[in-house]
């Protein structure tokens, strides 16, 4: 018989704890919504061609969005959230 | 009803090795854990996937129940594709996640009977889950050799 498999929500035994499993955190969500905020500097990833120019600087509209589309490549965004946050990119 | 885990377990043959089901069975008589069901499933190399007959049935539901829990029977992806922002962004999974195509899986739903009262008493205090996982293999050994160094 074919199986049609359902979405299914996350949970973990004593309750509906925060597990992303490889999903955004809410701090990382948050960081990635609000670009003008003062982050520490990051670790170079292993990707070059993400590596955001200027270190600590503010990146420009076309990084972030750069950025935002190799985390939808890579899986660790879907389309919707993708979506949800490129409309916020500062144009 | 006690919290519900599902295990997801990559087989060479779709059936559970009788070590696996005697564990379980011992288990169950602890009052620790029920296995509530079993489900096999291939995933073809299209991606579809189809339930297998147990070799052996291990519950009563042979699989139904959990076929029932984890596939809806319809496709849902286009609908949530559509309305994506709409929907309450929280995380979820399914097997389409889990099992690769062109492999098969056995899949099965098991009560932590063990941990009802546990979930309860939290819920009672008011307690708020906020992060529960696992130790990773090399910590476990790692807390093991700190235990037996502070032992008698």
């Amino acid at each position: 018989m074919l199986l049609v498999p359902r979405q299914l929500r996350r949970t973990g035994m004593t309750g509906n704890v925060p597990y992303y499993g490889g999903r955004f955190t809410p701090a990382q969500a948050y960081a990635a919504a609000h670009p003008r905020a003062e982050r520490p500097p990051q670790p170079a990833p292993a990707d070059a061609s993400v590596v955001v120019a200027g270190g600590g600087s503010r990146p420009s509209r076309a990084e972030q969005l750069e950025a935002l589309t190799h985390l939808l490549g890579s899986g660790v965004l879907t389309e919707a959230e993708y979506q949800e946050l490129r409309a916020r990119v500062a144009p | 009803m006690g919290p519900v885990q599902v295990l997801v377990i990559g087989l060479d043959q779709p059936e559970f090795t009788g070590e696996v089901l005697a564990e379980l069975s011992r288990l169950r008589s602890a009052g620790i854990v029920r296995l509530v069901d079993v489900l096999v499933v291939a995933r073809r190399d299209d991606g579809a996937f189809e339930t297998l007959a147990e070799p052996t049935a291990m519950t009563p539901s042979r699989g139904e129940l959990a076929a029932a829990v984890l596939g809806s029977g319809e496709d849902e992806s286009a609908s949530m594709a559509q309305d994506g922002l709409d929907r309450p962004r929280l995380p979820t999974w399914s097997l389409a996640d889990s099992v690769p195509a062109g492999t098969t899986a056995a899949v099965a739903l098991i009560e932590h009977t063990w941990a009802a009262p546990l979930r309860d008493a939290i819920n009672r205090v008011g307690g708020v889950p906020l992060e529960e996982t696992w130790l990773a293999p090399d910590d476990v050994l790692l807390l093991e050799q700190m235990m037996r160094q502070d032992a008698p």
